[in-house]
């Protein structure tokens, strides 16, 4: 293991990341907010650590990063920009508890949107668009964009790029790592533009509209908003959240296409029809299930419908009314969505489609090979078979990812929380969805869990964010060997 | 014509002997100069013995005075580029054997014809397509289609129960004056007879029948054989044939393909969504049960192997399959058959060199076959104005013994031949003929 060309590349993204705190300034200045201070510190303290350590690692030979490195790098990155991501927020006292403050921005930074503010709009608007702007970076990834900015990644760039973004196929946009990475943050930039546009027709102001573009499009959920976005009761400002949340799900090579204004590759790719079809399906069932129990008009019972399957599906986690108490079954279906997730290569966690896909395939297929024992029945994506390491792959991840869960959720129930709440709260971190049922439902937040509970979910919450191997990986003992 | 064959293997070989055959002068280039001596043996041919993509060896066999270069060796790398060479050293024409069908496929895009490659002959995709024609023919053991299948000739095993056995030529078309069929050989104890109306039909006679696509159903009613539907087919090899024939046939019926390499059949099952592949060594009686091969219509065995197929072949018989399909690479197998009663063989590489020969006569001839195992040719000839054969009715003609006018298409119509028949400058006539005949036959239509 080459730490010292670890600790280098980290010094350059805790540099990065202190540069990045101050974007929200601006805002903090024209709101005559009282937090510039403390987040120049914050910054400061970031970007002078950040410097010594590059200081003492600067001869660093940079070509020599394997996959092991790879996976120690982006893991440590995320760890170590969340540590650093605190530092506004106890130095101003807002979040004052260390804890509390690691949750937030972890929450942040892997999309996840889980909460333990109890009063969000009391904060400072600089503090509110650091906080935003941890799930932007997170969205897209973090190496992605050093990739993007930093030219000191050559060869082992790959390395860090299928750390973070593991996904089941690979989409190389482009033959090299770096432009590649540069394709995939211009979409999000667009995406991202779009959104702050259609915001600002619909009546929001520049802040709001950039901090809740950059939640969407990360499928992050954070709202600088108590209320979330039922803040806002224009149905266009709903039906805007609708079409970004639905876009961030999809794969984001599909968006590269459509640029091109290509859009065959749509109809033939089978993850996004499964998506497409299940959002309409899921959302179907769920406004059949509950207007029985709502006064709504049937435009208001499908948008509301619409609206939390994708938020939960896509795991943005944007909430607009209590979704438990729509009707009996609420929780529940809810519950089963936290498991779903977006598509592969989209911003979206979760076990994700394709996995599902796959998963479900496979499972029908096995049927058909107990009645021919000898023949060959691949699982088709896309129209090719998928070899069986795949398979393989996508069955050791679901297995982990239950594990993590089944294991989550007796860690917390011995922590003295209640069942439902810990399954819940443990499966909508894992899968970076962020509301979950009932304590942590989406009317209430993680604040009054105790803490060694809030950093077995802040964990869990890496874990998914980076598909569970890249961390998991740092835990077998051959990973340390020479 | 002076022709270069470079590549002594099945195809080459084929082609050598059956275009010395016909007066030309061939040259064959090979490195294997055991495998030279003996084709020099046997045929009348020029031999040298080196690499036909060396320019010293193109120049020692006189490319540039050569009206045709053939490429048939087992490697398409040499063959694309024996080719290329030899059109820039002054070959008039250029022949090479690709196996890859993309080649084909994509022949405009890469301009194979400006780069100097006049004609490029896949055998797999030939075998491929020869191997569903038999498929949707069931009855038949040979089909040989000219003009869109305005006429077909018809190859036929005759049963103990057919109801011709015992008569006469004669008495049978009496007997169904409206039929429009002409039988234009019968093969009996491995020899061609080109019957006239006295001979009579024998048991275990194969014959050939020229027919228009309307009396096909008839011919074989009279043969004793119905042409049944299949729609489930078993394939053993899952080379290029085999996929390509799984492709086809899958459109249609229920195909299980087996194949024993790991990496194939799962290459197989991306490739063929509709098939179902299965892995496992083909000769394995429990497999091929399991597999359900008593409820199979057709098997066909397109291993590389020869011998695993004929065996595999003879068990799926043995256990009641209709019909049986085999690949047979070697030349010598295939007079067997008959005599072991297997339905049809395929070789592809006699289908490459009559492809081969078809390109090579394409001036007066339009179609070519050459019938596997029987040794004779099917010819469709264009009538010339004021050649001979326009001018007596067919009766009067004095044509050669050794061949038979079969059919005759004239625009959009087509009428199977008989004495009174008289044939106008610009039909398109197809001939059944013995090798040797060929050249006489030629005389007729120029």
């Amino acid at each position: 293991m080459n730490y010292k060309v670890i600790l280098n590349i980290l010094s350059f993204l805790i540099i990065l990341s202190g540069l990045l705190m101050t974007a929200g300034i601006p805002f903090s200045i024209y709101y005559g907010h009282n937090d510039i201070v403390s987040i120049l510190i914050s910054a400061g303290i970031t970007i002078g650590a950040g410097l010594i350590l590059w200081f003492f690692t600067r001869d660093a030979d940079r070509t020599q990063l394997g996959k092991r490195e790879g996976y120690l790098i982006v893991t440590l990155s995320y760890l170590a920009i969340t540590f650093f991501g605190t530092l506004p927020f106890i130095i101003y006292g807002g979040i004052p508890s260390f804890t509390d403050a690691f949750f937030e921005t972890m929450s942040g930074i892997t999309t996840t949107g889980a909460t333990i503010l109890t009063d969000i709009e009391a904060l400072p608007y600089g503090l509110l668009f650091w906080r935003s702007l941890t799930q932007w970076l997170g969205g897209m990834g973090i190496i992605v964009l050093s990739l993007t900015l930093l030219p000191l990644l050559g060869i082992g760039g790959m390395q860090l790029f299928s750390a973070e973004v593991p996904g089941v196929t690979k989409d190389k946009l482009h033959p090299r790592v770096k432009e590649t990475a540069k394709r995939l943050w211009g979409i999000y930039l667009i995406l991202t533009a779009a959104q702050v546009i259609l915001l600002l027709f619909g009546g929001l102001n520049l802040f709001e509209a950039i901090t809740h573009a950059f939640t969407t499009l990360a499928t992050g959920g954070f709202s600088p908003k108590n209320a979330s976005t039922a803040h806002y009761s224009s149905i266009f400002v709903q039906y805007v959240f609708i079409l970004f949340m639905f876009l961030a799900g999809i794969n984001f090579a599909l968006h590269y296409h459509a640029l091109h204004l290509k859009f065959q590759p749509f109809r033939k790719n089978t993850e996004f029809k499964f998506y497409a079809s299940f959002i309409i399906i899921a959302a179907l069932i769920v406004m059949i299930l509950h207007s029985p129990h709502q006064a709504f008009s049937f435009e208001e019972s499908f948008r509301q419908s619409l609206f939390h399957v994708l938020s939960i599906v896509t795991t943005t986690g944007y909430v607009s009314s209590d979704y438990e108490n729509w009707a009996l079954f609420s929780g529940k279906i809810f519950f089963i969505l936290f498991f779903v997730g977006g598509c592969a290569g989209s911003t979206g966690g979760g076990i994700k489609f394709g996995r599902h896909y796959l998963l479900l395939k496979n499972g029908f297929l096995e049927l058909r090979r107990l009645v021919h024992p000898r023949a060959v029945i691949p699982v088709r994506f896309n129209g090719k078979a998928v070899s069986p390491d795949i398979i393989s792959n996508v069955q050791a991840f679901f297995i982990l990812y239950m594990l993590l869960i089944v294991m989550g959720s007796l860690a917390l129930s011995l922590l003295g929380v209640d069942f439902l709440t810990s399954i819940g709260s443990v499966a909508s971190c894992i899968g970076n969805v962020g509301p979950a049922i009932n304590g942590t439902g989406p009317m209430s937040n993680y604040a009054f869990l105790p803490d060694t509970a809030k950093w077995i979910l802040s964990f869990l919450m890496l874990v998914g964010r980076l598909e569970l191997f890249t961390v998991l990986v740092l835990f077998t003992s051959g990973f340390w060997k020479k | 014509m002076r022709i270069i064959i470079a590549g002594m293997g099945d195809v080459g070989y084929q082609l050598a002997k059956q275009l010395s055959s016909e007066a030309h002068d061939i040259i064959a280039i090979d490195n294997d100069q055991q495998r030279l001596s003996y084709t020099d043996s046997m045929t009348d041919i020029l031999t040298i013995n080196g690499s036909s993509t060396s320019i010293k060896v193109l120049k020692e066999a006189k490319v540039e005075k050569t009206d045709l270069v053939v490429a048939v060796t087992s490697s398409e790398e040499v063959n694309l580029t024996t080719a290329l060479i030899s059109k820039r050293l002054g070959a008039k024409r250029t022949i090479a054997r690709v196996s890859n069908a993309e080649y084909l496929e994509n022949e405009n895009l890469v301009g194979f014809h400006q780069m100097g490659i006049d004609f490029m002959i896949y055998p797999e995709e030939l075998a491929a397509m020869e191997v569903v024609r038999l498929i949707n023919r069931t009855a038949a053991t040979d089909v040989i289609e000219f003009e869109n299948g305005k006429i077909s000739v018809i190859g036929l095993k005759l049963d103990k129960s057919a109801p011709v056995i015992h008569q006469k030529l004669i008495e049978v078309a009496k007997a169904n004056p409206t039929l429009d069929y002409r039988i234009v050989a019968i093969y009996r104890n491995f020899r061609t007879i080109i019957p006239t109306g006295n001979d009579k039909f024998l048991p275990n006679d194969q014959i050939f029948v020229a027919t228009k696509p309307e009396g096909i159903e008839s011919i074989l009613r009279l043969a004793g054989k119905e042409n049944i539907n299949f729609d489930n087919i078993m394939i053993l090899g899952g080379g290029k044939i085999g996929r390509r024939v799984a492709e086809v046939l899958s459109e249609k019926m229920t195909v299980k393909i087996i194949d024993s390499d790991e990496d194939k059949t799962f290459e197989l099952a991306d490739q063929l969504p509709n098939t179902l592949v299965i892995r496992g060594d083909g000769r394995d009686i429990d497999l091929l049960a399991q597999e359900g091969i008593i409820d199979v219509d057709a098997f066909i065995a397109l291993t590389e192997d020869a011998e695993t197929n004929l065996i595999s072949c003879l068990m799926a018989k043995h256990l009641g399959v209709k019909k049986a399909i085999a690949l047979v690479d070697k030349v010598d197998y295939i007079p067997l058959t008959q005599t072991i009663g297997l339905d049809s063989l395929i070789n592809k590489k006699l289908i490459a060199a009559n492809s081969i020969s078809r390109f090579i006569r394409k001036r007066d001839m339009v179609a070519y076959a050459s019938l596997e195992g029987i040794d004779a040719e099917v010819i469709e000839f264009i009538a010339q104005s004021g050649s001979d054969i326009t001018k007596r009715a067919i009766k009067d003609l004095d044509f050669p013994k050794g061949a038979i006018i079969g059919g005759i298409v004239r625009g959009d119509e087509s009428f199977i031949a008989t004495g009174n028949s008289e044939i106008k400058a610009n039909d398109r006539v197809v001939v059944f003929s013995l090798p040797d005949a060929v050249k006489k036959v030629e005389k007729y239509f120029r």
